[in-house]
Order: C-alpha cells, then sequence, then structure tokens
C-alpha cells in the first residue's frame, strides 16, 4: 500500500483561511462611499401651496424622467431651479424632452392660487416643445377633508 | 481592608463588541428594506399632439365652464342650457352622461382668471368618475 504523497507531507504557512476581520470595515467603507456620493433630487422645491384632489395616482415613472416646472403664484416660472419666462419654456425643454428619447414626463406644479391663464400659457408652450405625458402635481386629498370643504 | 479589596467576578469586563458589526448590518438591512420614498402625486394626462387637434361633434361634448368664483356652468352640446354646480356634484354628472353616450367627451373651459385649484378640482372629479377623453381649455371672451 503505497502512502499517498509519496509520504510527504505538504505544509503551508499561510492560513488556511480568508481574513475576514476587516470584512465590516470595508463594508462600511462602501456604505459611506455611496451614501456620500448619491443625489436624489436635482431641483430644490419651490414654496408653493399644492392644489389638492382625491383622485391623485403616483407617478409611474423613474425619478430622472421627471421634469418638474415650478410656476409660483406671482407668475414665476423654475425649471431645474432656473427662472425662466413663459416664452422661454418651449426653448428649455423641447432640447431636454429631444435627449430623453421622448421618455420625459413632465410634473407641473403650479401653485394652487395662480390664474388659470397661465397653465394654458405652459400648456401651450409644452405642447409646442412636443411633450406628450404631463402630469398636474398635486396632493392627496383624503375623501374626508373633502366632505368637510 | 485588603481582603475586601480582593473582590473577583467571573463575568468579563469588557462588552462584547464581536457582534456589532452585525448587529449595525441588521439594523442597516432593516431600513433599507422599509424605507419607501415619497413618490410624486398627481393627475396625469395626456397631451394631443401639435396638429393634432381632434374636431368633434358638438352631440358628443359636455361643456364645463370654470368660473372665477369656483361654481361650474355646465353645458351639453348645442344646446343653451346651462346648469351650475360645484366641482364635487362633477363626478356624479359624468357617470350619468357618459352611460348616456360613451363617446362623451369633458370640454373643461377655465376662465383665465380662475386659480389653477379649481381646474384640478374639476379634473379631479372627472379623474374620480374614471373619465378618460377630457379636454382642457381656456375660456375665450
Amino acid at each position: 500500500m503505497p502512502i499517498k504523497g509519496g509520504g510527504f507531507q505538504k505544509k503551508s504557512k499561510a492560513s488556511q483561511e480568508v481574513p475576514t476581520s476587516s470584512l465590516a470595515d470595508i463594508a462600511f467603507l462602501l456604505l459611506i462611499f455611496f451614501m456620500v456620493t448619491t443625489v436624489f433630487q436635482s431641483d430644490r422645491d419651490r414654496p408653493i401651496e399644492w392644489a389638492r384632489a382625491a383622485s391623485a395616482e403616483k407617478i409611474d415613472e423613474k425619478q430622472k424622467n421627471i421634469l418638474n416646472i415650478w410656476m409660483e403664484r406671482d407668475g414665476g416660472v423654475y425649471i431645474n431651479d432656473q427662472p425662466h419666462t413663459m416664452e422661454q419654456v418651449t426653448a428649455v425643454v423641447g432640447p431636454l424632452y429631444a435627449a430623453s428619447e421622448r421618455a420625459l414626463v413632465i410634473s407641473v406644479r403650479g401653485d394652487r392660487e395662480a390664474p388659470y391663464v397661465w397653465v394654458d400659457q405652459l400648456q401651450t408652450a409644452l405642447v409646442n416643445a412636443g411633450v406628450v405625458r404631463v402630469v398636474f402635481a398635486t396632493q392627496l386629498e383624503q375623501s374626508m377633508q373633502r366632505e368637510r370643504r | 481592608m485588603a481582603i475586601l479589596d480582593k473582590k473577583k467576578s467571573k463575568v468579563s469586563a469588557g462588552v462584547q463588541m464581536a457582534s456589532t458589526a452585525d448587529i449595525a448590518f441588521l439594523l442597516l438591512i432593516f431600513f433599507l428594506v422599509t424605507t419607501t420614498f415619497p413618490k410624486d402625486k398627481g393627475l396625469s394626462i395626456v397631451l394631443p399632439e401639435q396638429g393634432e387637434e381632434a374636431q368633434v361633434s358638438q352631440r358628443n361634448i359636455l361643456h364645463l365652464i370654470v368660473q372665477p368664483t369656483g361654481i361650474v356652468d355646465v353645458k351639453r352640446g348645442e344646446s343653451q342650457q346651462m346648469v351650475q354646480m360645484r366641482p364635487s356634484e362633477i363626478d356624479g354628472l359624468w357617470r350619468q352622461e357618459v352611460s348616456a353616450n360613451p363617446n362623451m367627451i369633458a370640454a373643461v373651459k377655465t376662465h383665465p382668471d380662475a386659480p389653477y385649484k379649481f381646474m384640478v378640482d374639476v379634473l379631479d372629479a372627472l379623474k374620480t368618475a374614471n373619465a378618460e377623453r377630457i379636454s382642457l381649455q381656456i375660456l375665450e371672451n
């Protein structure tokens, strides 16, 4: 009966196990790295009073495919933190819409007291920019609140 | 005195630190799983493409004229008869209308000075009644 390995025992000084003591450190480092580099929203909220609607649905679209257009009570229009005039909207939204391969959803965030004429102008500008999908962003209203009104 | 000083305890003096990372990960995974980011809510509409505004027979149109006071004047097709309503009454009306005529289109005409919220109220009522054919216009003169 020959001895396996010819009688030589293979000896290694290296440990058989992978050192795992620094695993947690590595994981936390990654965690902190991603926490620091993650950007959630590109534009800051404007001070508007939201319109309320009971049948508001969640916008089923990726965050990066939603473009917010803020419309303040005094007529200020803001896109990506930049103030614009109503006439500029078509020129600003058009290229963004083309760049997104027509996947962009415009979220109109109007102040509830803003006169409708601005909403209409904005809508015309969006049609001219070729936009199809528009959402009038609202806060969800409970039906209880509606009855009290 | 000397005997009293030599108190011996079998319990280890240090707090067990080996499982700290496990606990931290458990918490982390728990919060990762339970966090939901607030999604935007709203009333979605599909705008007509440029130059594709369709002509519709007056018979199939329900005119909803939103006044600056929030009162809605409801006018059916070519008839001149107008009924005044509150936005919250429109969903019931729409259900009636659409069961009588499935091709009905709601034409929401808002006065230029009417606050945006009244248009949203009407749109909300129509959405509540599952209306799909809605036209948003501005009231001329």
